[in-house]
């Protein structure tokens, strides 16, 4: 999975392409997991270019924004796909974790 | 007709999966919404193998099949792995925001039947059915 990372000041997008499941998932958990540990607690994940997330997926999420939570940040997720918002609701994902239409809505949060 | 699969217990198998039953889900004509649900609860299911009943070891079978009516759709999972054992499942809960443990919970709600056989003594065999729509099940009592 090609893994997006820009930095804006003190915000990260992060932008994975492609599938996020059980194989591709602990890519996503490190790349995350080293921001945070770095200092960079403030992520989005943009997820446009994923069409197709799993329980292992989801869980890389959760995951990540517990532990930017514990480190004075938090995870925004955008731009989810139809199907992929149909899992968040499933889970409640939607509702337990900040979900914004749009990358630019997502940095516009933070301010 | 009844549609085979046949995958290895690795994760990297499971986008071959998706190659492979995405289109066949959709040749259906099934709406796309449950197309999609139903490419993540057998997903759900083929991880839970290599997961649990391989205990994350490579190179175990585990095959899929498809079956179509104009009742709705029917796909198996097998493997021939630890058996599962309802005993050792837990339903999670989800306003604890788990981090695992939610695959089989999500296939329990995308299904409108969901059972499984242990009795061959090695390895489940899951069937999961989703009706059609307007082909639901008559309610219990009518």
């Amino acid at each position: 999975m090609d893994i997006e990372v820009t930095r804006s000041g003190e915000i990260t997008t992060v932008a994975p392409k492609g599938d996020l499941d059980m194989a591709s998932a602990d890519r996503l958990k490190r790349t995350l997991a080293d921001l945070i540990a770095g200092g960079q607690a403030r992520l989005v994940v943009d997820l446009g270019a994923v069409s197709y997330i799993d329980s292992s997926g989801m869980g890389t999420l959760v995951a990540a924004m517990k532990y930017a939570r514990g480190a004075g940040g938090d995870v925004r997720l955008c731009a989810l796909q139809e199907d992929v918002r149909a899992i968040f609701e499933l889970t409640r994902l939607s509702k337990a974790m900040a979900v914004h239409g749009s990358r630019q809505e997502a940095l516009a949060a933070w301010a | 007709m009844v549609r085979l699969f046949s995958m290895t217990s690795e994760p990297a198998e499971l986008a071959r999966l998706r190659q492979w039953l995405r289109p066949a889900l959709a040749a259906e004509g099934l709406p796309r919404e449950e197309c999609a649900a139903l490419l993540l609860a057998v997903g759900e299911l083929c991880a839970n193998a290599i997961r649990h009943s391989y205990e994350g070891r490579g190179g175990q079978p585990i095959e899929v099949s498809l079956e179509a009516s104009e009742e709705g759709i029917v796909l198996h999972v097998e493997d021939w792995g630890k058996p599962f054992d309802p005993a050792q499942y837990a339903p999670p809960d989800l306003d604890a925001l788990p981090e695992g443990g939610v695959g089989l919970y999500l296939v329990q709600r995308i299904a409108d039947r969901l059972s499984w056989e242990t009795e061959r003594g090695r390895g489940t065999r899951w069937t999961l059915l989703k009706y059609r729509p307007g082909r639901a099940a008559p309610a219990a009592g009518t």
